[in-house]
């Protein structure tokens, strides 16, 4: 197995508050991994580490041969400013600054593939319209074309499927095993354990520390999950109390 | 006849002339520069820069007396502190960008005031620092076509990463380094506008022709290229007017022409195409996938 | 023999304070320079003068600060203009719980009523007064007066100031009065002096070079005594706007008129008579003081100084 992505002892958080505790783990190149647990486990909090937005209190995370070119992140809550003139090609053709940089020209390849992108998500005839007139499901499809066109290696989606319709989550959910079967890393943030079992072949649950990781059927358990529960609640607490394992 | 009342009073004086091309100048420079402003909800900034820059223009007086040059450049340095310092906070700190410019510019007001009052002078620094449309000297003019020259190259050489920059700056941040470098350069470009327009024209017409096309055109355009011409356009358009409306009835002229703006913005509420009163009211054949 | 010692330590220590007070400078507050100038003259080493709007200053925007209202506060006598030249003082001598006595240096002239005319700028609230030779008393409503107030710029109402200036002080200070009135009338010689100096270089210019362009309108007085015209794009206070057509008129009467030289102030941005200047064949002519004297190592640093400043610059001017 190729290593994709290496947490060494890895200890992060925010403002020296672990949200995550001696993380040590390692995310095989090609794998496409569900990182779950309950609410204030540090899942976002590990793309946010990922993507070098955070920096580690503790410890490090290791890209191997990955540089920023080649990471690609979708934020649980995207900072787009929907009432700015921009299009849904203007939008989607960001995915192509690694490519074109702040003065490339965008030549008519560029354009066949931002179309082939835009029908990819289900998007084609709405070209030309304004995203703030999209509706959310429809700004998540275009954002994951923008995603497509990023042609990243390592691809992390932090919790992709909020707030939007079954059929947008149907033909996202095509979208990441095409590139599942491109050979890229995947790593995605879910809370919903039956989205999981049924497309994810490998979990990693998190609850401030390492519950498991590995195939889904071994890892998603009743048992892990009520450890994990308790995990977080024993943190609750002052800090120094979490890191006592729970029988 | 018609004729007349519109080209008579530049052919007959040279203030007109220059003051038509000062006008027209700052429509180029600072009116795009305003787009990117009110794009970002910055809108508010050209009011805060002309008290922001009170103790630069304090100092440059302590140290050359009434000297407008070393007024203005002291007003630059203070504009450029203070736009610097609120850009660093905002972008390390959670202090939104209009929380920290507004807290610097507060600062940097109430240290001009105190410098000012300490030498114990009762010069009016403001009143001389701010001039007027009708009064453009060479040097005013030529500072002017410079910040404008300079302002428009800038401008396109960074419109795809500024764009950017304020559509999803998280995006940018996670693609590009570039990032912190664009936000300082579009402030600079802010306040070298800001601070030559004031010097030439006054504080009323700088902000008024950075602001009020850039809202006009909101309603027109639906994209920022396409924003930044109708803007220029509303701009050019009211100086042109603002002045003939000044010369024929008697009317102040930055007023008049800021005026003249204020009504295109009204008229653009009402019955621009793009999210204008009437249009909203209208129902719409809805073309939806 | 205790009883006389008694006594005599009694008298002193009455008579003692007294003496000393009278010795004591009366503290008085001046409203601008050139009031100042003069209650020094006047007033000598018996009183003790702050001015609030200093050289330079122009006294038309002038904000008044705490300090000012210390001083106002603590002085016996305060000297003001008048005619509504400084718009900011009620509130100051509300703010300052002032109780001496106030002295309004105008009263007793023949006031200018600005009218409405050529090469003047609209003025904010302007009314259509026409009463001349009318006192001019305080308007209650926020407009501003119809009066120029720009009186010192004629030496013959310099007079009168001097006149109301001595006769307040007198009131407040009787010991000294006899000194007051006998500055008052050096100092009244001298300005009669340069009156007749300046009618007589006046007199010496050609009739047709008897008009000339300043910053704002602050000439009348002078005008009105010397047979001179005074032109100006602002009206009566620098704070007023002007409008392009106000511009345009002025460079078409200096055009027609062959109206010679331009005056820049000593208080206002010189940009926009340059402007003028260069469209015309005016030169400009020099700096002029219209309501504020000069600092200390300057040309117009006493009244009579920039008086006769003003004269000669003005006739140099017209006379080339």
């Amino acid at each position: 197995m190729i290593t994709a992505l290496a947490f060494k002892n890895l200890t992060l958080g925010y403002d020296r508050q672990a949200a995550i505790l001696d993380l040590k783990t390692e995310i095989a190149e090609g794998s496409l991994t569900a990182i779950i647990g309950p609410n204030g486990a540090g899942k976002s909090t590990l793309l946010k580490g990922v993507v070098g937005a955070i920096a580690p209190i503790k410890g490090q995370i290791l890209l191997g041969a990955l540089s920023r070119e080649n990471v690609a992140y979708l934020p649980q809550q995207s900072e787009i400013d929907r009432a700015f003139p921009l299009t849904v090609t203007d939008l989607v053709a960001m995915g192509l600054w690694h490519e074109i940089g702040p003065f490339g020209r965008i030549r008519r390849d560029h354009r066949a593939r931002i179309d082939t992108a835009i029908s990819a998500v289900g998007l084609t005839g709405l070209e030309r319209r304004l995203i703030g007139t999209l509706s959310g499901g429809q700004v998540q499809r275009a954002l994951f074309a923008r995603l497509l066109l990023q042609d990243a290696r390592l691809v992390l989606l932090d919790e992709p499927f909020n707030s939007i319709d079954a059929r947008t989550m149907a033909d996202l959910l095509n979208v990441i095993q095409r590139w599942h079967g491109e050979g890229r890393t995947i790593l995605t943030v879910l809370h919903d354990t039956e989205t999981v079992r049924a497309h994810f072949p490998h979990t990693l649950m998190l609850a401030r520390q390492l519950v498991a990781h590995g195939p889904t059927a071994q890892v998603l358990t009743a048992e892990n999950q009520f450890r994990a529960r308790q995990m977080c609640e024993a943190c609750e607490g002052p800090p120094h109390r979490c890191g006592r394992s729970v029988a | 006849m018609i004729w007349d009342a519109l080209l008579q009073p530049f052919a007959d004086y040279g203030f007109m002339r220059r003051a038509l091309l000062g006008s027209f100048a700052i429509s180029i420079g600072a009116t795009p520069v305003g787009v990117f402003l009110m794009l970002r909800r910055m809108s508010l900034t050209g009011d805060a820069m002309a008290h922001a820059i009170l103790p630069g223009a304090a100092i440059g007086y302590l140290i050359a007396g009434l000297s407008l040059g070393a007024m203005t450049i002291g007003g630059l340095i203070a504009g450029m502190a203070v736009a610097l310092l609120s850009g660093l906070v905002s972008r390390v700190t959670a202090l939104r960008e209009d929380a920290s410019l507004a807290a610097f510019y507060l600062i940097s007001l109430a240290l001009g005031v105190l410098i000012v009052s300490t030498r114990g002078s009762n010069v009016d620094l403001m009143h001389l620092l701010f001039g007027t449309v009708l009064a453009l000297d060479d040097a005013a003019l030529i500072l002017l076509c410079s910040i404008t020259s300079l302002s428009v190259l800038i401008l396109a050489a960074l419109f795809r990463i500024l764009v950017l920059e304020c559509a999803d700056p998280q995006f940018l941040r996670s693609v590009s380094g570039l990032s912190a470098l664009t936000h300082f350069i579009f402030l600079m470009l802010v306040v070298l506008n800001l601070v030559g327009g004031f010097h030439a024209l006054g504080t009323l017409m700088a902000v008024g022709i950075m602001i009020l096309p850039a809202a006009a055109a909101r309603f027109w355009a639906t994209s920022v290229g396409s924003l930044v011409l109708v803007a220029v356009a509303v701009a050019m358009f009211s100086s042109l007017i603002g002045l003939l409306l000044s010369f024929h009835y008697s009317l102040p002229s930055g007023p008049a022409i800021i005026l003249v703006a204020g009504v295109a913005y009204g008229i653009s509420l009402l019955f621009g195409p793009s999210g204008g009163l009437i249009a909203q009211a209208m129902p719409r054949r809805h073309s939806e996938v | 023999m205790l009883l006389k010692s008694a006594a005599v330590i009694l008298v002193l220590t009455v008579a003692g304070p007294a003496a000393a007070q009278a010795n004591k400078p009366i503290p008085i507050v001046a409203t601008f320079s050139i009031l100042g100038d003069m209650v020094e003259r006047i007033g000598g080493e018996h009183v003790a003068v702050a001015t609030l709007v200093g050289p330079d200053g122009d006294a038309h925007v002038y904000r008044p600060t705490p300090a000012d209202a210390r001083a106002v506060n603590k002085a016996k006598v305060l000297v003001v203009n008048g005619l509504e030249f400084e718009g900011w003082l009620d509130r100051l001598i509300d703010a300052s719980d002032f109780n001496g006595i106030r002295v309004k240096a105008t009263d007793g002239i023949e006031p200018i009523a600005f009218e409405e005319g050529d090469g003047h700028a609209k003025h904010d609230d302007d009314e259509k007064h026409k009463d001349h030779g009318k006192q001019d008393e305080q308007a209650k409503d926020d407009h501003h007066s119809a009066f120029d107030p720009h009186a010192w710029q004629s030496l013959s109402n310099a007079v009168v100031y001097v006149d109301n200036i001595t006769a307040t002080l007198s009131k407040a200070d009787p010991s000294n009065a006899a000194t007051y009135y006998m500055n008052r009338a050096a100092y009244v010689a001298e300005i009669q002096a340069l009156d007749a100096e300046i009618r007589a270089i006046v007199a010496k210019l050609p009739a047709n070079r008897r008009t000339v362009v300043t910053s704002h309108d602050a000439f009348q007085y002078f005008g009105r005594d010397y047979g001179l015209t005074f032109l100006a794009p602002h009206g009566l206070s620098t704070e007023s706007a002007v409008s392009a057509k106000d511009i345009g008129h002025l460079i078409e009467q200096i055009r027609e008129q062959k109206i010679p030289a331009v005056f820049v102030e000593n208080i206002s941005d010189p940009r926009l008579l340059k402007q003028i200047a260069n469209e015309t064949r005016a030169a400009i002519g020099g700096t002029l003081y219209p309501g504020a004297l000069s600092a200390p190592n300057g040309p117009a640093h006493t009244y009579l100084r920039m008086m006769r400043h003003n004269a000669m610059a003005l006739a140099q001017a017209l006379g080339s």
